[in-house]
């Protein structure tokens, strides 16, 4: 459903910016699982996920936790790696029998791991974009675009909102939430878009590690892959 | 999808929010083209339009519905029931064990991001990935579309749609991965009329983990891509509580 591997513009040095945990029952499991899927996704919502599957379509916690364990796959986006840590050792403890993704740096994921004496089982890499590159927005709307693996947040509505931005109608936060919304599985990062869309709209970020938000070239954003 | 011109005021405040830019002012009208929009419902499931103007044709006919089964997430692929593009790749290894040492399992995503391809383009990768000795993935709606799985040819009346993406997930044998992602890589580069990303699906060996990223960035400065520092890790919490 969801898929996160290919977002642009994470960055060592902005360490624990975001972590998407997503939860999913094989398909052959899916019906014998229903009420460990339910406990699992009652304890990503207790550590309380800046945004999560569901929610840009308007449900509440009571019918995300009534609806999305049926389906077999949650998702939560989290920006705090402590907090990534502490639901990480709790979903352990209650040996639920269900897979369990962290998606971010793998920096991040390896502390969250070995802190939890956990097994990286299984890596999806991304070796990045090829083909017609030509046809790609420019790099600070990629890193709000890719955000939504299912490409439903688009690149004329990051312009528009910036455009509207900048003319005093909406607030950066504003512009993030309004982003958000196509995503229906929720794993857009609200904070890191909105600090984007400041940058884009040439207002000054009170948070100085993001000054160094991707530019072209940086680390996470390979676009040729031409025969040297 | 398509724009009720009776109920429509002509705000235009829809146009921005199409994934694919196919809403559009024509005549004096807002208008959805109809042969670039693939039906993801974004439009209509933003409750953009006060007037309720925009619509969908229900039910969407074959071969067209097949734009909403792949660009659609909240459309329930029947040939998965995976909702989404269906797949479940490494999501759930730990369980199906299905990416095994001796394998990497590769996954192009043909039309992302946010360009969009169509399935003949698919169809090129495909056939490529046979010609490389490339193992096809049986749990991927990509198979439902599929005439002959000894070419990778697709079903002639699907390779007209377009859709915001589709996924060809196949393994080889982990000793020729490098050789075949620098074939596709020129490939894909050469052929296909749409962008892809091509991800790579490594099992962990206990003793060196990220062992097969290392070897990536080798390949990378070769075929001049830097392998993202960022990517998805299933920690298997599947298997007895995660135990290493």
């Amino acid at each position: 459903m969801t898929h996160t591997l290919n977002r642009t513009g994470l960055s060592e040095k902005r360490s624990g910016e975001e972590i998407v945990v997503l939860c999913m029952v094989h398909y052959k499991n899916k019906e014998k699982s229903v009420r460990n899927m339910t406990e699992l996704v009652r304890t990503l919502l207790k550590y309380n996920p800046d945004n999560f599957v569901g929610l840009p379509l308007g449900l509440s916690r009571e019918q995300v936790l009534g609806l999305i364990p049926k389906g077999g796959i949650a998702t939560a986006v989290f920006t705090d790696q402590e907090v990534v840590r502490k639901l990480v050792q709790e979903i352990k403890s209650k040996d639920l029998g269900i897979s369990v993704v962290l998606s971010g740096l793998f920096s991040d994921v390896r502390e969250i791991c070995e802190s939890a004496g956990l097994n990286e089982h299984t890596t999806n890499y991304s070796a990045g974009v090829f083909g017609k590159t030509s046809l790609l927005p420019d790099y600070l709307t990629l890193d709000i675009t890719t955000q939504c693996g299912h490409a439903l947040v688009s690149r004329h509505y990051v312009k528009d909102v910036v455009r509207r931005i900048k003319r005093g109608k909406l607030t950066a936060g504003e512009g993030a939430e309004l982003l958000s919304k196509p995503c229906v599985c929720g794993i857009v990062n609200k904070k890191r878009t909105e600090e984007i869309l400041m940058k884009m709209a040439g207002i000054e970020s009170s948070d100085e590690t993001t000054d160094d938000l991707t530019k072209e070239g940086d680390v996470g954003m390979s676009l040729k892959g031409e025969v040297s | 999808m398509y724009i009720d011109q009776e109920a429509c005021k002509r705000c235009v405040d829809c146009i921005p929010v199409c994934p694919v830019g196919a809403i559009k002012t024509a005549a004096k009208k807002v208008v959805i083209e109809y042969e670039a929009c693939v039906e993801c419902g974004v439009c209509r499931r933003l409750n953009i339009c006060p007037q309720g103007a925009i619509k969908q044709v229900d039910p969407i006919p074959y071969p067209r519905i097949l734009r909403a089964a792949f660009s659609d997430p909240m459309h329930r692929h029947e040939s998965t029931d995976v909702l989404g593009r269906g797949t479940e790749e490494m999501k759930t290894n730990d369980v199906k064990n299905e990416f095994t040492p001796e394998v990497i399992g590769f996954s192009m995503e043909l039309g992302r991001p946010g360009v969009g391809a169509y399935f003949r383009d698919l169809e090129k990768i495909t056939k490529k990935s046979i010609t490389l000795g490339g193992h096809f993935a049986s749990y991927n709606p990509v198979m439902a579309l599929m005439e002959d799985r000894n070419t990778g040819a697709l079903k002639k009346e699907v390779l007209g749609e377009k859709v915001l993406s589709a996924i060809a997930e196949f393994t080889v044998p982990r000793q020729r991965a490098l050789e075949v992602l620098g074939e596709l890589i020129q490939f894909a580069n050469r052929e296909l009329e749409t962008v892809a990303t091509i991800s790579l699906i490594a099992r962990n060996n206990r003793e060196d983990r990220h062992a097969f990223l290392r070897e990536l960035e080798g390949h990378g400065k070769i075929f001049q891509y830097v392998p993202y520092p960022n990517g998805k890790v299933n920690i298997g919490m599947a298997v007895a509580g995660g135990r290493p």
